[in-house]
């Protein structure tokens, strides 16, 4: 716990950093300074100093707090990770715009200086560090089920359809803000559409099937298969209790070792494969699912 | 919800089928708009003919439970109605109960007119 305390603090470092130097330069920094930088360091973007400051500030405040949650949430190793490396990079930019500025403000060069965003990033590797190891998380609290009783003669097929009011409506109200701010401001941004409306196409409805194939999620709107685990590849099948920040959040989450499709927090389908990656879904009743694939299982090995 | 069919068993696997389909509308593990699987999928997976799987769609559109449309595949009836379908699959049993005792029509519906208060 001391260590995770540790480390969330970490995550707050660059926020302080990002504090202090703004309290000791602002006052020699122009109002307006180079935010952007060409291929050869030379600046071509300009913009109010305090804008880009606060801008920074917020994704800091807006990592440290996820730092905080990540430490107290177990298991979230890879969130704390990302949080360390955002408000690293946030300090860092700031640091290699200011600090070029400064070095000389009639033509700002950022030189040397982008490598400090790589130190930024690799601040997360420092607050993981601190955090320690991953705890071994036994799964408590969820009992590897019976296996289906089948007899030989017996074909199962399960197949369910998981929606997701929500994420639609987020990811619908995101392209609707993506619209607005392409047709009002910046055209440019027209493409960034594409995403929110392919996600609400892959993941508003999706239909899992598991049966001698293995399991499978299949884009419900459109019909496309988004995962597909062989029967061979699956070494268990565990009901369990999806926590979506353990899992990265949710949505389509994917972390070194293991990858999940997270709708909501509750009841889910956890998959061991022979490679030790982990494979989750959340699902009403993930018993059925288990039961059936351990029974596949069983069978196919027997 | 689970598929389950028997190979061995000697009910029809297309009835096998549209009783399970039935069985998740009762216990609401299918809900009018909830598509079925396609056919040639569920028929692949369960190792059995494809007509087998078309012949209990088909089955289950007549009594209107599903819709099937070219394209779309089996959905559930937006009027697939639980509450009576839990009543039909009652009927079901006390036709093949009085059957079984040689009861003919007549008096099956005499049986229930009595059971009305």
């Amino acid at each position: 716990m001391r260590r995770l305390l540790v480390s969330a603090a970490l995550v707050w470092l660059p926020v302080g950093v990002l504090g202090l130097t703004w309290a000791a330069w602002h006052g020699r920094l122009p109002d307006r300074i180079a935010t952007h930088w060409n291929g050869t360091g030379a600046a071509d973007g300009f913009g109010p100093a305090s804008w880009f400051w606060g801008t920074l500030l917020a994704i800091g405040v807006a990592a440290g707090v996820a730092g905080v949650v990540a430490a107290r949430t177990p298991g979230a190793r890879f969130l704390l990770t990302t949080a360390g490396s955002v408000s690293g990079a946030a300090a860092a930019i700031w640091l290699a715009t200011a600090g070029a500025t400064l070095a000389n403000p009639a033509d700002a060069r950022l030189g040397w200086r982008f490598l400090l965003v790589f130190a930024g990033l690799v601040w997360g590797v420092v607050v993981a560090a601190a955090a320690g190891p991953r705890p071994v998380t036994a799964p408590v609290g969820a009992p590897a089920v019976d296996p289906l009783e089948l007899k030989p003669t017996e074909r199962v097929a399960y197949s369910s359809t998981l929606r997701s009011p929500l994420l639609l409506g987020v990811t619908l109200v995101a392209a609707a803000v993506v619209a607005v701010a392409a047709a009002t401001t910046a055209p440019a941004v027209w493409p960034v559409l594409a995403l929110p409306l392919a996600a609400a196409l892959l993941f508003a409805r999706v239909r899992v099937t598991a049966d001698r194939r293995g399991l499978r999620l299949v884009a419900g709107l459109v019909g496309v298969p988004v995962k597909r685990i062989a029967l061979a590849d699956i070494d268990s099948a565990e009901p369990a209790r999806i926590a979506p920040m353990e899992w990265g959040g949710w949505g389509y989450r994917v972390a070194p070792g293991r990858s999940a499709l997270v709708l909501r927090s509750g009841p889910g389908l956890v998959l061991r494969l022979r490679d030790g990656r982990r494979f989750a879904v959340t699902l009403d009743e993930p018993e059925v699912p288990a039961a059936l694939l351990t029974a596949l299982r069983h069978r196919a090995s027997g | 919800m689970l598929f389950r069919v028997d190979v061995a068993a000697a009910e029809p696997l297309a009835d096998q089928i549209a009783a399970q389909v039935r069985g998740g509308i009762v216990r609401g593990e299918l809900v009018p708009g909830e598509r079925l699987p396609p056919a040639r999928e569920l028929a692949d997976v369960l190792d059995i003919n494809l007509h087998t799987v078309l012949r209990a769609y088909a089955k289950l559109r007549d009594e209107n439970l599903i819709e099937l449309r070219r394209g779309r595949g089996a959905v559930v009836r937006d009027d697939a109605d639980a509450t009576r379908l839990r009543l039909v699959e009652l009927a079901r049993r006390f036709v093949d109960e009085a059957r079984r005792q040689g009861l003919r029509e007549a008096e099956m519906v005499a049986i229930v007119k009595e059971a009305q208060p």
